[in-house]
């Protein structure tokens, strides 16, 4: 009989098999994460924003909290002007008069020698150079929105160039001060740790309280769900706003209340997708298994159903910290969260309010600070539901 | 369906029971009451004054007193603006803060679902990418930016709106577009999610392999599908824009419901604290209702047995 069949030498094989290094699921939703452009931005931009707010208040020159009325409102840019030799000044919008150096450093706010308001001018005295501030064409030019139109310096008596100016960086404060003279900067790096905290907590709260109860809910069934679920009805038929309003009155505002409203309130939603989650699951073979094998109810919920509804939990564990920071910096702007002078990104958009048609990089800088942050933990929220959905696993 | 709808209203005629004893008894707990001012107040004075609002009798008392008028649709006075009704507040402030609000949500529904399915359709396409991008911008900004920037940009700069109060049709652009913005970005996002899961269904390549029109296998097979996720949010939103109007109302000083609500939190004005709340709370109570008989008209699969 003719054998067609060949006898293959030991090992000359081993190289055509296709085997690839299997992954537990983790690994495997490490390993579609870090494919994903957009997730993995967020992810670093969340490391940097975490490491600023723990460690960015240190490296900067001045506390949250330090006001010095003299240096309000001076912005991140400026047009300064050469007086004589070194002597460079800035003209503010609320006509002071700051002398600088070269490159942008703030020397000092300049004090008058003499005040005339009713020939609209002011003297200065500069190392011994007199300079004299006029801005009778002020109210001329009012309509005008470029500064330079509304003055004209005098350096000893001569008329100087007033649109001869350089263009600078304000090298002192770095993102300019605020309406008290505080440094935005600092404010904004302690703003973020705020919101961070904020958005840790309400996550820690969903994991916890939210995870916990909707798992004994919907593990136990019957009576006991039926008065858990209702509660958590009645916690969610209270528009959200209005329960932490309440509670923020409660108990003066600060961040320590803010807190505990937004954990008073944010496992609700978490509590309602476990409880579905482990309804489902429980009628699995494996909890029967478990339980024949005499497992009690508390670890079957935590060893056994938690961790097979892990992807919707980790999902919603993430879509709550933009919003628990969201809701921190609607409340500080409100003027329910953070009170002065501590500094929260509401506060200090809303702080920006009042002055923002002549600074409005006041409102800009926690705007971008707010927006920079919900950009990322949507990528990530976003990119971790992609590599979390057994669906999409290839 | 007739019974199902009864037996909720009965179980939000509890739930505000519930709400309305909760905030009581918090509001109460609140040291200061709306006497407490900087100058005090001689005894004699306040005790008339405490009589004269029912505040020197026990807080049940004071409790049942509220509920009664509340029955007769009396929602109390303002214990801090003499003579001012709270349904006069309302009467008031709600015709702004409804107009506003009906605007952003017909802006959001109108333009929202459409423009989720055409991004849905055309995935990857240069107009999906166009709209995830705007769609992510609109979930990160928070509304008092979008209305700060609205007023600075189009109302300072151009000249374009108003700067603030509702004087022509106009000046309803800022508002409506800090109102909305959020809610837009939402809802185009879930929209094209939905839709892209819909039409990877079996039955609509069913439908089209039995040669319907695209237009028909949209808007009559998937959309219906589409749309149950859509709907669950726009209950809540409806009510929370009403809610969430606190801002956009500060922003543009729009005399609406929100600037009394801050106002009497403040002023500890017991009884318009209590009412207001009492009606955010009914109206999205109500809206939840209202989807989930929606969701029985969309979905035929779903009964409301419960």
């Amino acid at each position: 009989m003719n054998n067609e069949w060949e006898v293959v030498e030991p090992g000359s094989l081993e190289g055509t098999q296709t085997t690839r290094k299997s992954l537990t699921y983790w690994q495997d939703v490490w390993r579609r994460l870090r494919q994903n452009v957009m997730a993995m931005t967020g992810l670093v931009m969340i490391v940097i924003i975490a490491l600023l707010a723990i460690f960015g208040p240190m490296w900067t020159p001045y506390s949250y909290s330090d006001q010095s009325l003299a240096l309000a409102n001076i912005p991140i840019s400026y047009e300064i002007t050469h007086i004589k030799d070194d002597i460079y000044v800035y003209v503010h919008r609320e006509y002071k008069l700051f002398r600088m150096e070269a490159d942008g450093t703030i020397v000092e706010a300049l004090k008058e020698t003499e005040r005339n308001t009713t020939q609209s001018y002011m003297m200065y005295d500069i190392d011994g150079v007199e300079v004299k501030f006029d801005y009778s064409s002020a109210r001329a030019n009012s309509s005008s929105n470029v500064m330079q139109d509304k003055y004209d310096l005098y350096v000893d008596g001569v008329l100087i160039d007033k649109y001869d100016t350089t263009k600078v960086y304000n090298k002192s404060y770095l993102l300019g001060t605020d309406s008290l003279g505080r440094d935005i900067l600092t404010r904004v790096l302690y703003g973020a740790r705020i919101s961070l905290t904020v958005g840790l907590v309400a996550s820690l709260v969903n994991l916890f309280i939210g995870v916990l109860y909707g798992g004994i809910a919907g593990y136990e069934g019957g009576k006991l769900d039926n008065i858990m679920m209702r509660i958590v009805d009645i916690i969610n038929s209270v528009p959200l706003l209005l329960i932490v309003i309440m509670l923020m009155v409660i108990i003066e505002p600060g961040l320590k209340t803010i807190i505990i409203t937004i954990g008073a309130v944010y496992w609700v939603g978490m509590a309602r997708l476990v409880r579905g989650q482990v309804l489902s699951l429980k009628e699995q073979e494996f909890v029967l298994a478990a339980r024949a094998l005499g497992v009690s109810k508390g670890k079957i919920i935590v060893r056994h159903l938690i961790p097979n509804a892990i992807g919707p939990i980790v999902v919603s564990m993430m879509m709550a910290i933009p919003s628990a920071i969201f809701t921190e910096a609607f409340l500080s702007f409100m003027g329910l969260g953070i009170s002065a002078p501590e500094a929260s990104w509401g506060t200090l958009a809303s702080d920006a309010l009042g002055g923002i048609r002549s600074y409005p990089y006041q409102l800009a800088v926690p705007s971008i600070a707010i927006a920079v942050t919900m950009f990322a933990f949507n990528f990530l929220g976003d990119g971790l539901r992609d590599a979390l959905d057994p669906r999409l696993r290839k | 369906m007739a019974r199902y709808v009864v037996k909720r209203l009965f179980s939000m005629i509890v739930t505000l029971l519930i709400i309305s004893a909760l905030t009581f008894g918090l509001m109460h707990s609140i040291p200061g009451g709306p006497f407490t001012s900087e100058r005090e107040l001689a005894p004699e004075i306040e005790a008339a004054l405490m009589e004269k609002y029912g505040l020197d009798q026990p807080l049940y008392q004071q409790y049942l007193t509220y509920i009664g008028n509340l029955l007769k649709g009396d929602l109390g006075v303002s214990m801090k603006k003499t003579g001012v009704t709270v349904n006069d507040m309302i009467s008031q402030g709600l015709p702004t803060s409804a107009k506003v609000g009906m605007i952003a949500v017909c802006v959001i529904l109108f333009m929202g679902i459409p423009i989720g399915i055409i991004s849905a359709l055309k995935q990857n396409s240069i107009i999906d990418h166009i709209v995830m991008f705007i769609a992510t911008i609109g979930i990160a900004v928070p509304s008092f930016v979008v209305g700060t920037f609205m007023m600075y940009v189009f109302g300072e700069l151009l000249g374009l709106i108003p700067a603030g109060g509702l004087s022509g049709w106009n000046s309803y652009i800022g508002p409506v577009v800090a109102l909305s913005g959020f809610s837009l970005a939402y809802v185009t996002r879930l929209m094209r999610s939905s839709m892209l899961e819909v039409l990877r269904q079996d039955y609509i390549r069913t439908a089209r392999a039995n040669g319907l029109n695209q237009f028909k296998v949209i808007g009559k097979h998937a959309l219906k599908n589409a749309l149950i996720p859509v709907v669950t949010y726009v209950g809540p939103m409806v009510a929370s824009i009403l809610t969430g109007s606190f801002v956009v109302e500060k922003i543009f000083a729009l005399p609406g419901m929100g600037t009394h609500f801050t106002e009497s939190v403040t002023n500890r004005d017991y009884t318009v604290i209590m009412s207001i709340t009492l009606f955010y709370a009914a109206v999205y109570i109500f809206m939840v209702l209202l989807v989930d008989i929606a969701y029985a008209v969309i979905d035929p699969r779903i009964k409301l047995s419960d």
